[in-house]
């Protein structure tokens, strides 16, 4: 992950006619909790992740990754972020299944 | 741990060809996917792909994924379905689920061949039922055979939104209109065409306000954007809908690869990160390759190629091809690629005007604008000649990588050439003897024939026809123009179906003799 | 509605017809489909509410992605029904938040 500007100005967070959109499907995060966010520090899409949960749902940010990096891009002035860590397991499973790990068998 | 040659993530037609390609040089392969079924989007194009006879060209999406999926299994290649990989490492250890549990396998190579994903647009009520993603609907009509609603609006005029707005028609929903925010129609042009002829309204520079209703989509409201996507106060239209569409493009679906510690780059800032690959879709680890859309998003005519080419590549890398036969190959697939990168969709093109067709005749800035030629200027091109007798119009204006239409003709009428992107030519000298081969074989469904004097002062027009129910010889309607407006009567000549056509109809119509070129649709009934 | 005839994919194949319930109420589909596509042709198209806001949720990628049409099949809550096979006497349930809550 590369290192974040903190010393940026990105200035006061001012409300929009659409903040209460909603961006995040599965955990219902808005477009104003997600600005919010980044003028609250949360100069990255991870931060942004754990903090607010958007992208950590059900689908894994299936539908809303690109939606919150563009937010938090927009909010920050900037044309292009990382996106998030991509981690195992890739797609939703249950714990028994997950844990019944065959090996190699 | 179960060792493989060749691991494919995704059974997709990337997927599907580079294992067919491995597997032919003698890999031992493994396929996985998620889905229940293997062909991943290929079974629900249900419309005739472009290109040329290499690329399979006037074949339907779906018959090329079971002629796929036939090669491997006769390869001995094997697919795990309902498997999807939930984990991808350096070591190119892939970690998959089955059933219950999850297995972990060992891939001397592996091409990452996972696709690509809808993007997704928000708008005030986005999260109602009855807004879904193009691909949604796609798969709801054409492999579940249940409409995803009546009355549809389409957001997005790339050839995703046109090609699923002209299916979901033939499904026999109603399309209310298809939009875009952008100032042009993103989408080939054939394929715009073919929506707007049957009556459907292109709103361009025009973006969704808000899905209405409270438990389910009961309309909407779309309004005109300014050049800052703003909407234009006072631009708002309504319509009754149950469905709203999204297609306002794919991301490529490049997670396992990142997680598997391959380099990403943007093309440009905010582009999007890809996975950064050789000629052959090598990634920044040794042996593992990425294929198709999740290595930039293209038509699936390419994403079967750039299988072929990573398949060939493993097979060289493991030395179960030599160098020479590797080469050979790859020359011949790199050919067969580069002839789909050409043309006005040509990746160098994305995002720009081009005023001009490689011909130097001015590109349709009315069919950019409104999905159909305007009638005077259909006869700047070079497939459209007026002479008297039966003979094509082919109203194909843009470079696009097709050529169909050239093999179709028994009798040399239509020339495209070998740079596939070239318009096509009709040669008046040649005999047209009406047989409709290139009516049928059109992917772009724009070829029509015309006889300017069939007696009694009237013409008659033959349109490619792709809807049920099928009309029938003497039935009595009214003939549509370009933009789907009625404007004559029209009665039904002939109806001719044939097996080489696969599944299109050619339908004639009679019409007054001013009227042969503009009635480009037909429709039952009277005028209203 | 159900496509029945298709001018380029013809007739559907013949499928065996299944009885499940949905809500506890009867519903006839065909033994395999997805169990969205046999809700869809019944006319429902409300799969579950959320859990924060309580708000409807339909159909939306059909083919596993994004979640948003996970029900209660059998009892089992975030079953995607997108791509989950019908079988005869599933009890499909609409899904209230993250499945142990009712309405």
């Amino acid at each position: 992950m590369s290192a974040v500007d903190r010393t940026r100005d990105i200035g006061e967070y001012v409300p929009a006619q659409d903040d209460d959109m909603i961006v995040c499907r599965c955990e219902e995060i808005t477009k104003g909790e997600i600005r919010r966010a980044v003028h609250d520090g949360m100069y990255n899409v991870h931060e942004v992740r754990r903090l607010l949960r958007c992208g950590m749902g059900l689908c894994q940010g299936q539908t809303c990754a690109r939606l919150v990096k563009s937010i938090v891009a927009r909010e920050l002035g900037v044309r292009s972020l990382e996106d998030a860590t991509a981690r195992a397991p890739m797609r939703p499973i249950e714990m028994s299944v997950f844990a019944n790990d065959g090996g190699g068998e | 741990m179960k060792r493989y040659d060749l691991i494919v993530i995704g059974a997709g037609p990337a997927g599907l060809s580079a294992a067919t390609e491995a597997a032919s040089h003698g890999l031992r392969v493994a396929v996985f996917d998620e889905n229940a079924r293997p062909g991943g989007q290929l079974f629900k194009q249900i419309h005739k792909f472009f290109g040329s006879k290499e690329h399979k060209a006037k074949i339907r999406g779906y018959d090329i994924g079971r002629e796929l999926l036939k090669e491997a299994e006769s390869l001995g290649v094997e697919v795990f379905l309902n498997a999807p990989v939930i984990g991808l490492y350096a070591e190119k250890e892939v970690v998959a689920r089955h059933a219950d549990g999850v297995r972990h396998y060992k891939g001397d190579t592996v091409i990452v061949a996972t696709g690509a994903s809808e993007n997704m647009l928000t708008f005030e009520g986005w999260t109602l039922p009855g807004v879904m993603g193009a691909g949604a609907a796609q798969t709801m009509m054409n492999i579940n055979r249940v409409t995803p609603g009546e009355r549809v609006l389409m957001l997005g005029s790339g050839n995703v939104g046109l090609v699923v707005g002209y299916q979901l028609i033939q499904a026999g929903c109603e399309l209310v209109a298809i939009i875009d925010a952008a100032p042009r129609v993103g989408g080939y042009g054939v394929h715009a065409a073919k929506v707007a002829r049957t009556g459907v309204p292109f709103y361009l520079s025009h973006t969704v306000v808000r899905a209405e209703g409270t438990d389910r989509v009961t309309g909407v409201t779309i309004g005109e954007v300014d050049a800052s996507w703003q909407i234009i106060a006072g631009s708002e239209k309504h319509f009754d809908v149950d469905t709203i569409c999204i297609a306002v493009g794919l991301s490529p679906s490049t997670q396992l690869l990142k997680m598997a510690g391959a380099d990403m780059a943007e093309p440009a800032a905010g582009a999007g990160f890809l996975p950064v690959c050789s000629a052959t879709g090598e990634t920044s680890i040794s042996g593992l390759y990425a294929s198709g859309d999740v290595s930039g998003i293209e038509e699936a005519s390419s994403a079967m190629i750039e299988g072929r080419i990573s398949g060939v590549a493993a097979a060289g890398k493991l030395g179960f091809a030599d160098a020479e036969t590797v080469e050979t190959r790859l020359n011949a697939l790199e050919t067969a690629l580069s002839a789909l990168h050409e043309g006005l969709f040509a990746p160098r093109n994305r995002g720009k005007s081009v005023p001009l067709t490689d011909e130097g005749i001015d590109n349709s800035q009315h069919l950019l604008k409104n999905g159909y030629l305007a009638d005077d200027e259909v006869a700047k091109y070079p497939g459209v000649k007026r002479v008297s007798g039966v003979h094509p119009i082919i109203e194909c204006t843009q470079n696009i990588p097709c050529n169909p239409c050239q093999d179709a003709c028994p009798k040399q009428c239509i020339k495209v050439g070998a740079n596939i992107v070239a318009l096509p030519v009709f040669d008046e000298t040649s005999a047209c003897i009406g047989c409709g081969q290139c009516v049928a074989a059109c992917s772009g469904q724009s070829i029509f024939l015309v006889n300017d004097d069939i007696g009694d002062n009237l013409a008659s027009v033959t349109i490619p026809y792709e809807f049920l129910p099928l009309p029938e010889k003497g039935d009595v309607g009214t003939a549509l123009d370009r933009s789907g407006t009625p404007i004559c009567a029209a009665t039904v000549t002939d109806v001719r179906a044939a097996k080489a056509f696969d599944h299109t109809s050619l339908l004639t119509f009679s019409v007054p003799r001013d009227e042969y070129m503009r009635a480009r649709f037909w429709k039952k009934g009277a005028a209203v | 509605m159900r496509i029945a005839n298709h001018p380029i994919l013809g007739e559907p194949e013949v499928r065996e017809k299944v009885t499940f319930t949905h809500d506890g109420a009867e519903i006839e589909g065909y033994a395999g489909e997805p169990i969205a596509a046999a809700l869809r042709a019944a006319g429902i198209v409300i799969h579950r509410y959320t859990k924060k806001y309580h708000a409807p949720r339909g159909i939306f990628c059909a083919i596993g992605r994004c979640t948003d049409c996970v029900m209660v099949v059998n009892g089992k809550p975030n079953v995607r029904t997108c791509v989950t096979p019908l079988e005869s006497g599933m009890t499909v349930d609409t899904q209230y938040g993250a499945g142990g809550e009712r309405a």
